[in-house]
């Protein structure tokens, strides 16, 4: 649904988007919508403007909580796709394998990384150790299964020449399935990112000295619906962000791919 | 009155940043009644002539008329029969058939009526719960057929219909659309690159050009059929062992191979 | 690739698989890796899992959180499915709906679903309204974009044919774009039904009196990991039904349109 070079289209979202603006502050004024329920633009403003160069809210400035949001993702997106692309490609390549980790993969995989979050309170406590766990999980299951697709979604003549071409070993792996499975793989790190981000907001809620969920969490204990209001464009700014970054990673690494 | 009328049309295409004249001032009259078959190389324009007269495009200068009005929206009145079939994969044949009769409002049971003579018109019987995926290219065409007759349409409108098919389905299902003209004769544009077909099942045919497409000439071939009544002969290959035919046959095939300069494609 | 197992090795190797799983994990318990209450045993779990079935924990016995959480899901699940299918279908046809829409959609997307529990909360306190909010929040997105693509992307012969035959707005969404949409639609389904059970979970473990999310927190508070893992077990074993399920009318429908 991303938009296409018709001008007129652009104009007409603008305006779809300026037009909810306008009932927004239209309804807020006129007390259609209950600012106790959600809040009034001013409002909003004054909250974001508070978190951004403000005093800050529940223990920190905006930037503070996104760095402390972002560096757990990051530290849990790493890790686990580190170990779940790998994994994944293993378990497309070699049947032995597959054989061998699936059924361990299938009593894993119905389990949402939410599910996750008791447990890991249970084991590591509320500080960022438990948090990275969730993350981990979260982000393990997408890669390994998109990797896993990639391999096995490459073509087998590709796979014949390589092994015509005496194709064999470390080579066989950079050059052969790593760029064939790399779509997929792509696929599966955005799943991956996308997991993390709601993981973390969810851990966030529910325990953290910082970060954006904290910020919700707060938000909702004052009944500062600005603030809350502000938590979520601040969510919605961050995932925007992350998937940007990831998209132009996965242009850059596959000149080769037309994109549609 | 049921009769096509193209007026002088023109239409130019855009395709990769560059426009190209696709049609160039076309004009020709498809008779109530009257069979006529459009032949010419790729690209000439034909499936956009017929296309025009469906109201699935329009020109981009001059006129197409269907019975005197112009042609502003498709329409069950111009039944079409798509190359592809265009079957809806999710329906019975029945379902197939009967989509048409719904948009007439035509009511329950006079619609069953007419599903169940055209079913035997076209040698469907038996196949009206069947999905078009379990049916050979042939019946499938069949049913596309019955989709458009079952509408008693004034104009019925052919793109290359037996274009998908096999050699010898393709033989069995002209010879059918000539017996099933003859009991229910209406106006039909038939567009074809097939010059045999096109003579054997037209009464007049519309010789176009290579693009820009434009009227090379047009041969009546009706005359030709009544004085040597090739309608005794069941076969098509009786008929087309004919004399006239063969050089009705080769006399539009030199035709079109005018065109071909060496160096062509 | 290597070529495929024989059905022998398969069946050694998984079975492999699983005693490896199951054997580490029995032998760090039963050495007390890490204390008991915190490593339980294989064993243990099924054990507390058994008799959650009579004793109530958190005011309620497995079955009856899991009914609590189950009707919330379907509510919220379905509320999605009902509103996002016909609108994905509509701006599919509708360019005019889709310029809109599109645009109000594509803001709120990077919203996390959960981000709405403080304002669910707020909203609806401990009604279930409040979950349903969330799920709809996780759930509605697939069941949109795959109805809209679906319709967008049907083979535009069968959008001709049906204007051919005499069709027009209304009856070629219900007659041509849904159909040849279904496939496309069931796969989000697939998605949002996981989406939505997910959310559903997470809204639990935050704000709710009841249910199988708040049953795996209060463990968590009374560090009672057997209970934890047994509400891990049956979140997953739920979200794998109802994926088996729908796999399943995948299936069939694919096997009637004869692909």
């Amino acid at each position: 649904m991303s938009a296409t070079r018709d001008p007129s289209r652009l104009w007409t979202g603008i305006a779809s988007v300026v037009a909810v603006v306008g009932l927004w502050i239209v309804g807020s004024r006129t007390g259609f919508i209950d600012r106790q329920v959600f809040p009034s633009p001013p409002e909003f403003l004054a909250a974001a403007r508070q978190l951004l160069i403000g005093e800050g809210y529940a223990e920190g400035r905006i930037h503070e909580h996104i760095l402390q949001s972002v560096k757990l993702i990051l530290m849990g997106f790493f890790a686990a796709t580190a170990v779940g692309v790998p994994l994944g490609l293993w378990m497309g390549w070699s049947r032995r394998a597959e054989a061998l980790i699936n059924p361990i993969f299938l009593l894993i995989r119905p389990i949402p990384a939410l599910a996750w979050i008791p447990l890991a309170i249970v084991w590591l406590g509320l500080d960022d150790a438990a948090k990275v766990m969730i993350l981990w999980f979260a982000a393990f299951v997408p890669s390994v299964i998109n990797s896993y697709t990639g391999v096995r979604g490459i073509e087998t003549p590709i796979i014949e020449a390589s092994r015509m071409l005496g194709v064999r070993g470390w080579s066989l792996v950079k050059d052969v399935i790593v760029p064939g499975a790399l779509p997929s793989i792509f696929t599966g790190l955005r799943l991956s990112l996308q997991g993390c981000l709601t993981a973390l907001v969810a851990a966030e809620l529910l325990g953290a000295l910082l970060g954006m969920g904290k910020v919700l969490y707060q938000a909702g204990l004052d009944i500062y619906p600005a603030m809350i209001l502000a938590g979520m464009v601040a969510v919605a700014l961050v995932g925007f962000g992350l998937t940007a970054v990831l998209d132009f990673v996965e242009r850059r690494s596959m000149p080769w791919r037309r994109s549609h | 009155m049921a009769n096509i009328v193209l007026d002088n049309v023109s239409r130019s295409f855009r395709r990769d940043g560059k426009e190209f004249l696709a049609l160039d001032r076309v004009s020709f009259v498809c008779n109530e009644h009257e069979f006529v078959a459009v032949v010419g190389p790729s690209g000439c324009g034909k499936t956009t002539c017929m296309r025009m007269a469906a109201g699935l495009d329009f020109p981009g200068s001059g006129s197409v008329k269907v019975g005197g009005k112009v042609v502003k929206a498709p329409g069950p009145d111009r039944a079409v029969v798509f190359q592809q079939f265009a079957l809806f994969p999710w329906k019975t044949v029945y379902e197939n058939i009967e989509f048409g009769l719904r948009s007439l409002g035509v009511g329950r049971d006079e619609a069953a009526d007419r599903i169940a003579r055209n079913l035997k018109l076209m040698n469907l019987e038996g196949y009206e719960s069947a999905y078009p995926h379990q049916l050979s290219g042939g019946m499938q065409q069949r049913v596309a057929i019955a989709r458009a007759y079952v509408l008693n349409p004034d104009v019925l409108l052919m793109d290359e219909p037996f274009g998908a098919l096999d050699a010898q389905t393709r033989t069995v299902m002209q010879e059918e659309l000539l017996r099933v003209g003859r009991a229910n004769p209406r106006t039909v544009m038939f567009i074809t690159h097939a010059v045999d077909e096109a003579v054997y099942l037209a009464d007049r045919v519309v010789v176009m050009t290579r693009r820009p497409g434009t009227i090379m000439q047009i041969v009546d071939v009706k005359p030709v059929r009544d004085a040597e009544d090739w309608q005794k002969y069941e076969r098509i290959e009786d008929v087309m062992d004919l004399e006239s035919f063969v050089h009705l046959r080769t006399r539009i095939w030199r035709l079109l191979r005018e065109q071909h300069q060496p160096g062509d494609h | 690739m290597g070529d495929k197992l024989k059905r022998a090795e398969l069946m050694w190797l998984s079975l492999a698989g699983l005693l490896i799983f199951f054997g580490v994990w029995t032998f760090a318990a039963w050495v007390e890796l890490a204390p008991r209450k915190f490593l339980p045993l294989p064993s243990q779990v099924v054990e507390r899992g058994i008799e959650l079935l009579t004793q109530p924990f958190s005011g309620q016995t497995l079955q009856g959180h899991l009914a609590v959480s189950i009707e919330r899901y379907l509510s919220g699940f379905l509320l999605a499915a009902a509103v996002g299918v016909p609108l994905g279908l509509l701006m599919g046809w509708y360019r005019w709906l889709d310029n809109v829409i599109t645009p109000l959609f594509d803001s709120l997307r990077f919203i996390a679903p959960i981000a709405w529990v403080p304002f669910a909360a707020l909203w609806f306190g401990t009604g279930i309204g409040g979950p349903m909010m969330i799920i709809f929040a996780g759930a509605f997105a697939p069941c949109l974009i795959n109805a809209y693509r679906g319709a967008r992307f049907v083979d535009p012969k069968y959008i001709e044919a049906a204007q051919v035959y005499g069709a027009s707005g209304p009856r070629i969404v219900y007659e041509v774009l849904l159909p040849a949409s279904l496939p496309s639609i069931i796969a989000g389904l697939r998605i949002s039904a996981g989406a939505g059970w997910q959310s559903l979970i997470g809204a639990e473990l935050i704000a709710a009196n009841s249910g199988v999310g708040l049953m795996m927190v209060r463990a968590q508070g009374a560090l009672d990991t057997s209970i934890v893992m047994v509400g891990m077990v049956a979140v997953g074993v739920f979200g794998m039904l109802v994926d088996v399920a729908l796999r399943g009318i995948e299936k069939r429908v694919q096997r009637k349109r004869g692909h």
